[in-house]
């Protein structure tokens, strides 16, 4: 808890970190769900208004989620693997740095969500928060992995935009074939049916639980070999 | 670092004075603790790191064009309780990457590495969280040498005052100037009393008072029993040294 809480201060106490927390979700949910909703018409997708609009909120959150998982992994790689070596263990440190990540990307999520209800709300409230706070915590670990592997802030920056940008484009909504492999592909789906005022299956529940958590083990596991010690 | 304890050791009875069995591991050669002795003064003269026949290779390039550096090559050292050993060699020779694969920040190609659990690692460049308050830094390390809470304030009040810089202990990492990054750095690495110091050119950045003072304090150390590995260039530091290594071609001579 100590580590987790000093991990998570250390991300806050840079400067733009609460702003951009707070300021990036709410200015797309307000300003891009119109755009998505052209885009979508554009490429052959579906996507109604209040889907489009729904969905932008999921994509801010991912999206910042995404750098904010890159950046803590990366950015303190040396010291995080110093820490391990220290006796602390590789897994003990995934799990702090990760759960302070959690932390941040489900601020994002929250604000995001706000922005939805300062946009008029969406019918299904619930269902959205899982639904957007299961899209920061997939793209956290999208980030976490990639900042657990590569360190340069540029290569690392732009392999996050490039899987957020073909998930994006590939994804339920915005295309006429949504592709299988597509990250927040269920995430998407229970948002748009929350933006419809539709309920959605079990299975598309348990598929988001499931991808979800598949998501978080990966960027644990590979951070966690990331620290460990060599030999 | 490891949590586990050293599986084998091979030590010359001769040298060191003692006979070692085989399972009894690097900790057993410092010894229990007792009221008036601390833990790495009770047995001085036992190897504290043993490296036999160590070889690490960095390999670049595409695999059509594959480049292969042999930087450590067969490489054998050690390190006693109570002996402050120097490493030197030229610009690239291999001693970080020496420091490195010993601690386990870098794998290795062959060859093996006894060291005990108890380590304490000053890297060249201060690894730390720019974010973090220098007490931040010290509550975190505590818990990862698995000290309890007392006796980790009473530790980092111990460096903050030896190193002379408990006036920054509430300011973050990146408000710090070079040298006191570098103090925090080497604090990190000795705080838990640890029996084998691994330093890699620990004074960069340090004014002649504190580069004196880090040697006044490797010395009491040394005396107490710790064994000292120490990256060093100057060769007007060689005299408070015990044993000089030089590495030449990725191997360890001794000076």
């Amino acid at each position: 808890m100590t580590r987790t809480l000093a991990f998570t201060r250390e991300q806050l106490r840079a400067p733009f970190t609460l702003v951009l927390l707070i300021a990036v979700p709410l200015l797309f949910v307000l300003s891009a769900a119109g755009t998505l909703h052209d885009f979508s018409s554009a490429l052959g997708g579906s996507l109604a208004g209040d889907a489009a609009v729904a969905l932008s909120a999921g994509w801010a959150a991912a999206f910042l989620s995404g750098a904010l998982g890159f950046f803590e992994a990366a950015s303190s790689r040396g010291a995080d693997r110093r820490l391990a070596l220290a006796g602390l263990g590789a897994a003990k440190v995934a799990i702090s740095r990760i759960a302070a990540s959690i932390t941040l990307a489900t601020v994002a999520a929250v604000t995001a969500v706000a922005a939805l209800e300062l946009r008029g709300g969406v019918a299904h409230p619930w269902h959205a928060v899982v639904a957007v706070i299961a899209f920061a915590w997939l793209y956290l670990a999208v980030g976490v992995l990639v900042g657990s592997v590569i360190s340069d802030p540029l290569t690392g920056s732009l392999i996050v935009v490039f899987v957020f940008m073909l998930d994006v484009f590939s994804g339920p909504g915005m295309s006429a074939n949504a592709a299988p492999w597509a990250i927040s592909r269920k995430a998407a789906d229970v948002l748009i049916a929350a933006g419809l005022g539709k309920s959605s299956s079990t299975g598309d529940w348990l598929a988001l639980g499931v991808s979800t958590a598949v998501a978080l083990a990966a960027a644990f596991f590979v951070f966690a070999l990331s620290a460990r010690p060599r030999s | 670092m490891r949590s586990e304890g050293v599986q084998e050791i091979s030590v010359d009875p001769t040298l060191v004075g003692v006979t070692f069995p085989a399972s009894s591991a690097l900790d057993d050669a410092v010894g229990e603790p007792t009221d008036d002795e601390s833990p790495v003064r009770a047995s001085k003269g036992g190897v504290v790191l043993n490296v036999t026949g160590l070889s690490k290779r960095f390999r670049s390039g595409p695999p059509w064009r594959r480049r292969q550096v042999d930087v450590l090559d067969d490489l054998s050292l050690e390190v006693r309780a109570g002996e402050l050993v120097g490493l030197v060699g030229e610009n690239g020779s291999g001693k970080s990457t020496l420091m490195q694969a010993i601690v386990g920040l870098l794998g290795r190609d062959a060859g093996s590495i006894d060291r005990p659990a108890r380590l304490g690692y000053c890297p060249q460049q201060p690894l730390l969280w720019d974010k973090l308050t220098v007490a931040e830094h010290f509550t975190l390390f505590a818990t990862a040498y698995s000290m309890s809470e007392a006796d980790g304030r009473a530790a980092a009040a111990s460096m903050l005052d030896e190193l002379q810089f408990a006036r920054y202990e509430n300011y973050r990492v990146e408000r710090l100037s070079g040298g006191t990054r570098q103090k925090l750095n080497l604090a990190l690495a000795l705080m838990h009393d640890p029996q084998l110091l691994l330093l890699d050119e620990p004074y960069s950045g340090f004014d002649w008072e504190t580069y004196l003072r880090f040697w006044e304090m490797s010395g009491r150390r040394r005396d107490q029993g710790m064994g000292i590995l120490i990256v060093s260039h100057m060769l007007a530091e060689r005299e408070r040294l015990d044993r000089i290594y030089e590495l030449r071609n990725g191997r360890a001579v001794l000076l």
